[in-house]
């Protein structure tokens, strides 16, 4: 059968009749988002993700693994058809007043299942909601709310009643115990599961209207209703399809490349190669002016240094044509040696990856060394190590892990009419973007305009350039728009992950169980190149060594070039591996030296008041400043955890271990973590509050939401402030042109630094609008005003509508906008802490691991908003759970990857999630707005050590490799069998 | 699909779905279904297709060749072994699956990352038995092979004895002896093959334990 033969089918799409011509072989995924229904979305094309799953005659199917002629005649539904013109379909209700939307890549996939679900079975179990929803993937949420946002949508479908959805709160009030405390939420609980998070405040903490308050998210509906809002939701006239032609060598020199044939394929509009491009060099990790050295990139290379690597792109009229065009590019390769191994790579004779004369600012590229960091603090070294009783040192090793978010990297280049470039694309960091890729395409800044609209999941590998520059260049070359969008395979091989880290600590302890002395050896393998090589060995070095704060404390450091696909910012950021060692090495000195774990850590966590031993030394990239902890919930996080646990009853307990029977083996552990808000002395961010007729306020930020619901989070900060409610508050995010300038999502500081210039604009705003009621009331002036309930209210009780205000300042009186704009940066990076626990099941005969139970126990402050900062919390348990026992990119002996799809590299699915608990014990920040500190990394950072502690205490060894894999875990239970 | 003569017989043309939805189904099977294919694969791929994809879902497949399930194939006189059509015997299309359904007990156990990742080794065990003695025995696996497999030699050493600890012992060395896994990232060859022991008994136990009434 010729696959590539046109057929006419007809198809009832969303209750329509549909005649499409469509080849033989087109997937159905295609011919609806050809036909305009966007909210069927491409994330492998493999089937292993589902977020292009349909409904076939009401049953779900995943649409990129169904040909469309296939199906012809039959009925097939998309979320656009979910909802009726006057009200949202109960299930889509419920996604949003749940919190189950975070990205909402998976959205639509998600709704389409459960809609099919309760369809056939109006009240599922816990356990057949997950069953269900089990095809598809979701990197954000950790499925909790998902699963309630379904038991939900039952309910009302049922026609029962459902209170409004939020948090437990409660006041920890002095001399009570946290049993107390924790009393109603479990009997909360024996209503059902997954519970909802519990808010722990201290009892001098003031309520607010708005903050703390769990607001629904503010592009929840276009997201429930599958609206066209990500990037590649848009078609233009004329639009060519990008494509991009890898490495399929770890290491070799490009000796000819002849695009001839690929060019002359009717329907190519462009070729590019290294012989095209001129060679400016650059680094693609998205950070502040200026990035730090080596620019060790160009946009095309006459060398390719990993498998993955840029060799050539070209547009074409379809994605068809252009892949066929990049089969006929003929490339000769010079194959080189290659490394893979960080520590064969800084050996003498290693093959040198970067011998290019014109990288400026490489340590050692005759070893492969990018970077070589140093740096001390506290007392000197020698009087501290003197004080030790003991000293204990482990070596650690981390794994490569992928983002695997489901939205790959798009981006669209064009002109627009006045000749300036639009790139509109996923990234973290739109602004960044701009001014790293105008040098690149030859055009000044004020020439090109980044647009960023909703972002399907980034976790850090959206704060890189990763393909907008080929898509500009295919632009200028043809003149035309162009498209580019990874494949799976390529978001494996080409873009980004996290680094790979050998830890080497070295703590002195007393007897009195003081850690009076700590030293980090650091190698962290960059792969082929050095983007956020060394900042991320930075943080994870200045976090691993801050969390115990040892009077003295040492940090060396490697950053080492490898053959390997290159790592870059990840959720976590160097943290997460640095917490691993440092929290793994602590519980095994505990273990040795008979302590009780958790006093042992006690005594020596850091704690309000102290200074940060190396926030001068260890900046981001450069030195940084000095810091004090000004607040910390970290003790009554470990209190409250212990008592949710029942830690001691378990711990160590033999009868309980044994619980599970046979040879498998129950364990609990835990970890205590701390991370940052923002980057100290660096990070800015602006925000522009503008006042319309009626009293409602747009909110331009250049703060970027990929998902987190940072765009909610600054409008309830806005919202507070000027006394509205937050549907009030129009939020415009992240366009170059028409935001003010914001370093972009990264380093947990939307809420910290951006939250911050909200609140600076918002008060300005406020006193403009007390100023001109002044005007409006006869009084001198707007001192002692209030604004609430969209009204100013004047001392002695008179009231003016907002809108009044607006249409008085805007009309008649004084005529001006009120409008203001600010911008906010901190020398203070305030560490949110937490406390994680883990319950496992070891099979002691087969290595397998499987962790039944999880609760984070985290202040993060003040909580801005407690559904997506446990929506937060939720999903990056997931993603840390996959970074302690599945995640791992692995790799032949050539530097091929042998799990470059997301089946066998494997993300959790609904259905293997293990119970959840979300608790926040909420502190007042004195620098944050409204007392806010971040959430979004410190999830990642303590689950594998304590999965560490969990797998010893179920059975008495320590693993200090990951991810604990069954066959890792099995050897280590058995030593007498070689490696 | 319907039952008759204690077999249960499937038009091999309709999805893979219908047998998670006929309560009728053999339970192992319908079990393995659900943990194999998600809901959106077992809507789209036919039975016929899966049959014919043993690498997509070879713990389903192992417990299709455990079953003792044959199928008729267009063209062909007679029916034929599922196994048959992993050796590439047939060309032809699967029309229907038919699967025993009585007299046997069974028992599977799987190594795997997490709860419901593939497995990286999979034995799946079915016993028929007279007065506690083993009457016919299949025990098939994957991860051990390229493709799933099911040992003839270990249902042949178990016929006519005892299932107990003893037997079962036997049994799992045997198979630990026979297997030639390749290794790969999910396991090496040594790991497979300690498994491939190891699962067989928890398997075969699971067996003895669902025939004792344990
Ligand atoms: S895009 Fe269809 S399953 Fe991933
Ligand atoms: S909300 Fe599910 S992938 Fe982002």
């Amino acid at each position: 059968m010729d696959e590539q033969e046109r057929v006419t089918v007809v198809l009832n799409i969303n209750g329509q009749t549909r005649v499409c011509t469509v080849a033989r072989s087109e997937r159905l995924l295609d011919t609806l988002r050809q036909a305009s229904c966007f909210s069927v979305k491409f994330g492998c094309g493999s089937g292993d993700c589902g977020v292009c799953t349909v409904l076939l005659d009401g049953q779900p199917v995943r649409s990129c693994q169904v040909r469309t002629a296939d199906v012809a005649g039959h009925t097939i539904t998309t979320v656009e058809a979910l909802a009726t013109q006057d009200a949202l379909h109960p299930l889509q209700r419920a996604f949003i007043e749940t919190g189950a939307i975070q990205c909402g890549y998976c959205t639509p996939a998600q709704l389409l299942v459960a809609k099919a679900l309760l369809d056939r079975n109006p009240d599922p179990t816990e356990e057949e909601i997950r069953q269900a929803i089990s095809g598809v993937l979701c990197r954000c949420t950790g499925y909790v709310k998902i699963v309630q946002a379904i038991q939900r949508a039952a309910a009302l479908l049922r026609g029962e009643k459902v209170g409004p959805f939020g948090p437990v709160t409660e006041t920890w009030l002095p001399g009570h115990a946290p049993a107390e405390l924790l009393g109603r939420y479990y009997r909360i609980a024996e209503n059902g599961s997954p519970l909802p998070p519990l808010v722990i405040s201290p009892p001098d903490m003031q309520p607010l209207r708005v903050v703390g308050t769990p607001q629904a998210k503010v592009d929840g509906v276009k997201l429930a209703t599958g609206r066209p809002v990500f990037a590649d939701d848009f078609n233009m006239e004329g639009m060519l399809y990008g494509a991009l032609l890898t490495s399929p060598y770890a290491h070799a020199r490009i000796k000819r490349i002849d695009p001839t044939k690929a060019r002359a394929l009717p329907g190519v509009h462009a070729v590019l190669t290294c012989q095209d491009l001129p060679r400016v060099k650059y680094t693609s990790g998205g950070q502040s002016y200026p990035q730090p050295l080596p620019y060790d990139q160009v946009s095309l290379d006459n060398k390719v240094r990993h498998v993955g690597d840029r060799v050539a792109v070209v547009a074409a009229e379809t994605p068809e044509l252009a892949q066929q065009a990049l089969r006929l590019i003929e490339v000769e390769y010079e194959v080189l040696p290659h490394v893979l191994d960080p520590l064969e790579a800084m050996k003498d004779g290693a093959p040198i990856i970067h011998d290019e004369p014109d990288t400026e600012g490489i340590y050692d590229a005759a070893h492969n060394i990018v970077h070589h960091i140093e740096a001390e603090g506290g007392i000197p070294a020698a009087e501290a190590w003197a004080m030790a009783d003991h000293v204990f040192e482990g070596e650690y090793r981390t794994s490569q892990q992928q983002h695997a978010h489901l939205e790959p990297h798009v981006c669209i280049t064009y002109w627009d009419e006045d000749g300036r470039l639009v790139v509109r694309t996923s990234t973290q960091v739109p602004f960044h973007v701009r001014r790293i890729l105008a040098p690149l395409i030859g055009l000044p800044v004020k020439r090109i305009r980044v647009i960023k609209p909703r972002i399907g999941g980034g976790f850090g590998n959206k704060q890189e350039m990763i393909i907008e520059d080929l898509c500009a260049h295919l632009t200028i070359a043809t003149g035309r728009p162009v498209r580019m969008m990874y494949t799976r395979y390529q978001e494996f091989v080409s873009s980004r992950s996290r680094h790979p880290q050998i830890m080497r600590y070295k703590i002195g302890v007393t007897n009195d169980m003081r850690v009076v002395a700590t030293e980090l050896r650091l190698i962290g393998d960059t792969g082929a190149y050095g983007t956020h090589g060394l900042t991320v060995q930075m943080v994870g070095g200045q976090k691993g060594l801050t969390l115990y704060n040892a009077p003295h404390c040492k940090f060396i450091c490697d950053v080492v070039y490898t053959n390997k696909p290159t790592p870059g910012a990840f959720r976590g950021y160097g943290s997460t591996q640095c917490h691993f060692g440092i929290e793994t090495l602590m519980s095994e000195i505990a273990d040795r030296m008979g302590w009780d774990v958790i006093e042992f850590k006690r005594k020596n966590w850091i704690k309000p008041g102290e200074e940060m031993v190396m926030s001068k030394a260890l900046g981001e990239g450069r030195e940084g400043f000095e810091q004090v902890v000004r607040s910390s919930g970290l003790e009554q996080c470990v209190q409250v955890g212990v008592e949710a646990m029942r830690w001691y009853e378990k711990r160590g307990n033999a009868e309980w271990r044994r619980g599970p029977g046979g040879a498998k083996r129950r364990g609990i552990g835990m970890s205590v973590m701390l991370h940052g808000s923002g980057i100290a002395g660096l990070d800015l961010g602006a925000a522009t509050i503008k006042m319309n007729d009626d009293g409602s306020f747009n909110l331009l930020v250049g703060a970027t939401d990929l998902g987190t619901g940072s765009d909610t989070i600054l409008a309830q900060i806005a919202a507070e402030v000027l006394g509205v409610p937050v549907e009030d508050i129009i939020v415009y995010s992240s366009d170059t042109d028409f935001t003010p300038f914001d370093k972009g999502a990264y380093a947990s500081s939307t809420t910290y630094i951006s939250g911050g210039a909200v609140y600076k604009a918002a008060l300005q705003v406020a006193e403009q609008i007390k100023a001109h009621a002044a005007l409006m009331l006869g009084l001198e002036s707007g001192e002692g005003m209030l604004l609430r309930d969209r009204q100013v209210i004047a001392p002695n009780g008179t009231r003016l509508t907002l809108e009044q205000v607006a249409l008085s300042s805007l009309h008649q009186h004084h005529q001006h906008q009120i409008i203001a704009s600010a911008s906010h940066m901190s020398y203070e990076c305030p560490p949110p802490f937490g406390a994680q626990f883990v319950e496992l099941v070891v099979d002691t005969e087969t290595g397998q691991v499987t962790v039944e139970r999880v609760l984070m126990v985290a202040d993060a402050g003040r909580v801005i908003n407690p559904i997506t900062a446990s929506g937060q919390v939720e999903g990056g348990i997931q993603q840390a759970l996959g970074f302690a026992h599945c995640e791992e990119m692995v790799y032949d002996e050539l530097g091929r990857l042998l799990n470059p799809r997301l089946g066998p590299y494997h993300v959790y699915r609904a259905n293997e999630m293990p119970d959840i608990q979300v608790i926040f014990v909420q502190t007042e920040e004195p620098t944050g707005p409204f007392g806010a500190k971040s959430i979004a990394e410190l999830p990642l950072d303590g689950i594998a050590p304590a999965v560490a502690d969990a797998i010893h205490d179920a059975t008495g060894v320590w693993i200090r490799e990951l991810p604990f894999t069954p066959e890792r875990v099995w050897r280590a239970l058995h030593p007498e069998l070689a490696v | 699909m319907c039952s008759a003569n204690d077999i249960w017989h499937a038009d091999a043309t309709a999805p893979i779905q219908r047998i998670t939805d006929d309560p009728n189904s053999p339970q192992l099977l319908r079990r393995l279904t659900l943990e194999t294919f998600s809901w959106q694969m077992r809507n789209e791929t036919s039975i016929q297709k899966a049959l014919r994809s043993p690498r997509t879902a070879p713990r389903w497949m192992a417990a299709l060749l455990a079953l003792g399930a044959t199928v008729t194939v267009e063209g062909e006189a007679t029916e034929m072994a599922v196994a048959h059509l992993l050796e590439r015997r047939t060309q032809g299309e699967v029309v229907a699956l038919h699967i025993p359904t009585s007299g046997m007990v069974w028992g599977e156990a799987c190594v795997r990352r997490t709860p419901a990742d593939d497995p990286i080794v999979a034995v799946v065990a079915t016993v028929a038995l007279e007065n506690g003695v083993v009457r016919q025995a299949r025990l098939a696996l994957t991860g051990v092979w390229a493709e799933p497999v099911r040992l003839a030699s270990a249902g042949a050493l178990l016929a006519g004895r005892l299932l107990d600890e003893a037997t079962i012992h036997t049994i799992a060395r045997a198979v630990e002896n026979e297997v030639t896994p390749q290794g790969d990232f999910l396991g090496s060859a040594e790991y497979r093959r300690a498994m491939a022991a190891v699962l067989t008994r928890r398997a075969l136990a699971q067996c003895m334990h669902f025939a004792t009434g344990e």
